[in-house]
């Protein structure tokens, strides 16, 4: 049986490791998610710990300003330096032992901004591409499953949904409604559907008449059950891979819409946004243009490695 | 045959209802009212009635059905209102760009394939070489790359330092007083990085899709028999596996013409170049709501269009499908 996904996992493991760069991209981007999710304690203006001497306080998480004393004692963030503290004495510097990636056109510090702007970045990635999961094997599983004018109206929605060019779409929709987290993860979510929904209809199609699934009806499972509990764990596996794809495919397109001044409006912005800044220092600050351009690039091929690498393992016939 | 074309084409006029239908839900779904979709803005300098009389105009005050026929038949004759800007109907300023936008897909289309299709065949003809796998990991990395990230380090680099290609536009400034030939050469030196962003990201997908399609053209019955005929090496991968692989590709032409379009909304706002996608770009920043919709029904439409040309076309080619198509 091919459905190899939970019953068979050092194999999945092995096949998976077997894709070259695999374990990286895996490592880099649970390092990523793991840097973003501290990102105010690993850059930040204010230190980590510090003491007045009385007590010991947290600047860095409590986000209290520095007081007119000084500390007593305190250890500082890796990178002290927060996003959104202007400098105009240090604009434009070039990287070097205090800025290591730089400095903005208002003194900046890059890379501070780039670790705070991937939240945008990574939020927008993952939860839009569990979005179309969710909503694509949701209409794929009953397309796949009931068949007949099911099967032929959802085929029809699909074909309608896939006649719209990505951007010219999702700008649409953000052009209506404000640009704001949620138009923008729903408008990429409710665009890129349709890759999981035929995918899981083909599974569905394949599973529902094996073994399994007519022994769940004989023993009295109702459709909904056989179709919830039985055949759509099965049909999950295969779509995982692209669920990879969909992560890096939304990163890329969030960066885009950010680059094009439709992204999310936030003090930091994602890293599309820290491009966009740097349309206008084109000759004059190269490092502005090439980190942020790099961070995306670098979890886009991330993403893509995962997702091939998920694809041979999880169908070792293709490899 | 003819069962099979009349289901497509049936196929084809519910996916064309179906997208006029998406883009009217869209514009109601707006919030507030939907008058502000055809007057804009400027509500406030009109008087109660001017307003009535431009709610009866686009029938605002019937029923959705009503109303969302009357959109639909307005959008099928391609007459989607007048734009904010200009008050000019939006097909005619959507026309007037439309061939700049065609000359750019259809040079980057040709180029992907003429680029993409050999590094393709060459990776087939010895698959896992050390030529297939850096291809594989070219080809990966081009997918992954953000274009208009491309685009800024190319202009950095071809435009700014080295200042041996202009930075934008579609020709330079002293085009009209130019030779034809100077002109000729305007207008290519200006499409060169346009192009090659454009590119790029397609290049990935033909090589892959070529590889593919011969390896699978490559293991199956015909081929060997050549083979056991005495047919050369070269010979079998040029006159009998690239022949029948390159029937596939027809779909894969298809299949770009979305992704070029979308595409060609960044690559014409970065390069100011003059067609639909910047016309796209310049409407969405100015909340200029019938182009907006208008080009989203055109674009949705020439891919429908495309879509509908290539299974046709590929029935045509591939008997196979003719003949399970027949079956049913």
């Amino acid at each position: 049986m091919k459905s190899s996904g939970g019953g068979d996992l050092p194999g999945f493991t092995r096949r998976f490791r077997r894709r070259r760069g695999a374990s990286a991209a895996v490592i880099y981007l649970f390092a990523l998610v793991v840097v973003t999710l501290l990102r105010s304690m690993i850059a930040n203006a204010l230190p980590v710990v510090a003491s007045s001497g009385t007590s010991i306080s947290f600047p860095a998480f409590s986000g209290q300003t520095r007081p007119s004393y000084p500390w007593r004692f305190s250890i500082p963030a890796p990178i002290p330096f927060s996003p959104t503290d202007v400098h105009l004495g240090e604009r434009l510097q070039p990287p070097g032992e205090s800025h290591w990636l730089g400095t903005d056109e208002l003194g900046r510090d890059v890379l501070a901004r780039m670790i705070h702007g991937s939240a945008v970045s990574l939020a927008v990635g993952f939860i839009s591409a569990l979005l179309a999961l969710f909503v694509g094997s949701a209409i794929g599983g009953l397309a796949g499953y009931y068949g007949g004018g099911v099967d032929w109206t959802i085929s029809r929605v699909i074909e309608i949904v896939v006649c719209f060019p990505f951007l010219f779409i999702v700008l649409a929709v953000v052009s209506i409604f404000e640009p704001s987290l949620i138009t923008i993860i729903g408008a990429l979510g409710l665009s890129s559907w349709p890759m999981e929904a035929r995918l899981v209809r083909g599974e569905m199609l394949r599973l529902r008449d094996m073994d399994f699934a007519e022994s769940a009806r004989a023993s009295g499972a109702t459709s909904s059950r056989v179709l919830v509990r039985h055949l759509l764990p099965n049909a999950l596996a295969p779509v995982l891979a692209l669920v990879a794809f969909g992560v890096g495919s939304a990163i890329l397109a969030e960066s885009a819409l950010s680059f094009l001044g439709l992204g999310v409006a936030l003090p930091t912005p994602s890293w599309g946004g820290l491009l966009a800044s740097a349309e206008d220092y084109l000759g004059h600050a190269w490092w502005l243009a090439l980190f942020p351009g790099l961070a995306i690039f670098a979890t886009v091929v991330a993403c893509n490695v995962v997702g091939d690498a998920l694809r041979e393992a999880l169908d070792p016939k293709s490899a | 045959m003819a069962e099979l074309l009349v289901r497509r084409l049936f196929h084809a006029l519910i996916t064309l209802a179906g997208i006029t239908l998406l883009v009217f839900l869209l514009i109601h779904a707006a919030p507030g009212d939907p008058i502000s979709y055809f007057i804009g803005k400027s509500e406030h300098g009109l008087t109660p009635e001017t307003i009535a009389a431009i709610r009866k105009a686009h029938h605002l005050d019937d029923p959705l059905t009503v109303q969302y026929l009357h959109w639909a038949r307005a959008a099928l004759s391609l007459d989607f209102g007048q734009s904010f800007i200009d008050r000019r109907p939006v097909i005619d300023r959507i026309l007037e760009r439309l061939p700049n936008t065609v000359l750019l897909m259809l040079t980057a289309m040709l180029a992907a394939i003429a680029v993409g299709l050999p590094a393709g065949v060459l990776s087939a003809a010895r698959p896992r070489s050390a030529f297939d796998r850096i291809v594989e990991l070219i080809a990966l990395g081009m997918f992954s790359l953000p274009s208009f990230w491309v685009a800024l380090l190319l202009l950095d680099l071809f435009a700014v330092k080295w200042q041996i290609l202009p930075l934008y536009g579609i020709s330079g400034d002293n085009y009209a007083s130019l030779p034809p030939a100077a002109q000729f050469l305007d207008r290519i030196r200006h499409m060169i990085l346009p192009v090659i962003v454009l590119t790029y990201g397609q290049f990935a997908v033909f090589t892959r899709f070529s590889r593919a399609a011969l390896l699978e053209v490559r293991g199956q019955d015909f081929v060997t028999v050549a083979r056991a005929k005495g047919a050369s090496e070269t010979r079998v991968l040029l006159g009998h596996t690239l022949r029948n692989a390159l029937v596939p590709l027809i779909t894969l032409v298809g299949l770009s013409i979305p992704f070029l379009l979308s595409g060609s909304v960044i690559v014409e706002t970065i390069f100011s170049w003059n067609g639909m996608g910047r016309l796209f770009y310049d409407s969405v920043m100015a909340r200029d709501y019938p182009t907006i919709m208008g080009l989203t029904v055109l674009t949705a439409m020439v891919t429908l269009c495309a879509y509908l040309a290539t299974d046709v076309l590929y029935s045509l080619v591939d008997p196979r499908i003719r003949l399970v198509g027949e079956r049913k």
